[in-house]
């Protein structure tokens, strides 16, 4: 008897393991229209990036990041343009200086500084965006789900 | 040592001249060691101007609120206003020029030189002198601090009641002036420049994590960090929205769906989202008065964040905040060579 319910069970079990959820806040001329080469070209790339089109990576309020982390998310991706590829010029610029500084802070405050990620994604990388999410997806997987930030309901 | 007669002849001298439509600066408290911050408006009033360790508050935050409630006059006086500035407070001023919050030619800077001491800190005081109440605290020119109590006057190596950001300071002089009293000392020898954050940095990550929940979990939401900086002077703030107007045409459903960033109770988790984005929203402005450590009223180190993104950006992007109104913000600049190897 207890053998006939024990699979189900661990079906179950399996069924729950961590899934980790990760915002990505991707730029609207290059790692958006990178993740959309992702899915055209059929990769298969693990499905827990939400991504979130914003118009450059430098209108990613620190703001966002932080209340992306205390609404739940496990892990937050901000993606855009290479250096010298934005579409307005230096918004990635001022970005990564910015990101830069968001990234010490969670650091600096406890947080497991792989949660936490930036990347440069061109609209013709669909392999390397499914890279970086498989990549973020397999960190995170490891160190579980986030509690620090994240709001108490 | 600053001598106080020179400061209030000055001050005397912008005030008879009609110059100055009053002076900012520090006259002893009617309780308490602190001095307490006062307008000085009629130039017979210049001799309550003090000048000593316990003048400890930044006074730039007095020119923010007093252009406040400037606005707010039908007619205002418009001649400037002249302030009394430590180091940290000119350098407060230097930011708000920087933002062109206040103009210039808006405040006359009595820039005065810390030299070699600093201003105490109230809590190391308390510790120092087991009990005893102190009456005056003075700096002298051989780094002690000589505190003068009912039963006598004790003498303390000035690492022991000075605030640590006194100790940490390096720029103890002001970075603009119209007047400066006191001379540039450049070679202090306290304590390192960001002792305390580094302290902190060497921990493991899961001390650091155990050190702030810890900390962040007693925050009672006073916002008193908030009200008493001068670089926080926003008409509204991200976490008290007060341009949501609710009247009786708003439905439940715009109530409910409006954007709350953070959450106004206090848990361990909003609260740290509070302070975060407070230290973000003063990377690059800080100048590391420490007024927000000294007026929390349930002791978090809170100067801590902000010396912390203050030594990322001296150190990665060789910015230190309040030296120069003409450059650009921190994060409203870059070079081509900011640190990359961080992003994949």
């Amino acid at each position: 008897m207890s053998e006939v319910l024990e699979t189900p069970v661990q079906a179950k079990k399996e069924a729950q393991e961590f899934e980790p959820k990760i915002v990505a806040f991707l730029c609207k001329w290059c790692s958006s229209a990178g993740s959309d080469l992702a899915g055209v070209s059929r990769l298969q790339y693990p499905p827990n990036a939400v991504p979130i089109q914003v118009m450059c990576s430098g209108s990613v309020s620190p703001l966002y990041i932080l209340s992306a982390f205390n609404k739940g998310a496990d892990g937050v991706l901000v993606s855009g343009c290479h250096p010298g590829d934005c579409h307005y010029l230096k918004g990635n610029f001022f970005a990564r200086r910015r990101i830069y500084l968001v990234q010490k802070l969670l650091k600096f405050i406890g947080l497991e500084p792989d949660r936490f990620r930036m990347s440069w994604v061109s609209a013709a990388e669909g392999t390397k965006y499914a890279q970086v999410v498989a990549d973020f997806v397999k960190d995170i997987k490891a160190l579980g789900p986030q509690r620090k930030l994240k709001a108490r309901n | 040592m600053v001598a106080i007669e020179d400061i209030r002849s000055r001050a005397k001298e912008l005030l008879e001249g009609g110059m100055v439509r009053a002076v900012l600066g520090f006259r002893r408290s009617s309780a308490g060691l602190l001095a307490e911050p006062t307008f000085v408006v009629a130039s017979e009033d210049v001799a309550s101007l003090v000048w000593d360790a316990t003048c400890v508050h930044n006074l730039a935050l007095y020119l923010v609120n007093e252009k406040k409630r400037q606005k707010a006059e039908r007619t205002p006086d418009t001649r400037p206003l002249a302030i009394i500035a430590k180091g940290c407070d000119s350098r407060a001023i230097n930011v708000l020029l920087q933002e062109n919050h206040v103009a210039r030619e808006e405040v006359v800077i009595l820039g005065v030189s810390c030299e070699g001491g600093g201003v105490v800190d109230t809590r190391k005081l308390a510790d120092a002198l087991r009990g005893k109440e102190a009456a005056s605290a003075v700096c002298d020119d051989t780094g002690k601090v000589k505190v003068a109590t009912a039963s006598g006057e004790v003498t303390f190596p000035a690492a022991d009641v000075l605030a640590d950001r006194c100790l940490e300071c390096t720029i103890a002089y002001p970075s603009v002036s119209d007047t400066m009293f006191g001379e540039k000392v450049d070679e202090r020898g306290f304590t390192a420049r960001f002792a305390a954050v580094k302290s902190i940095a060497a921990m493991s990550e899961q001390e650091r994590s155990a050190f702030w929940d810890g900390h962040f979990e007693r925050c009672i939401r006073c916002y008193a960090c908030r009200a008493v900086c001068p670089m926080c002077y926003c008409d509204e703030c991200v976490v008290d929205s007060t341009s949501f107007i609710v009247s009786p045409m708003t439905t439940a459903e715009e109530k409910a769906n409006r954007i709350r960033w953070i959450q106004r109770s206090t848990t361990p988790a909003d609260n740290a989202m509070y302070h975060m984005v407070r230290a973000m929203h003063l990377a690059g402005r800080c100048i590391d008065c420490a007024e927000c450590e000294r007026v929390c009223p349930v002791n978090i180190p809170l100067r801590l964040l902000n010396t912390s993104l203050e030594q990322e950006a001296l150190e990665m992007f060789e910015y230190t905040p309040g030296m120069d109104p003409a450059q650009p913000s921190l994060i409203s600049s870059f070079r081509d060579d900011d640190p990359n190897d961080f992003i994949r």
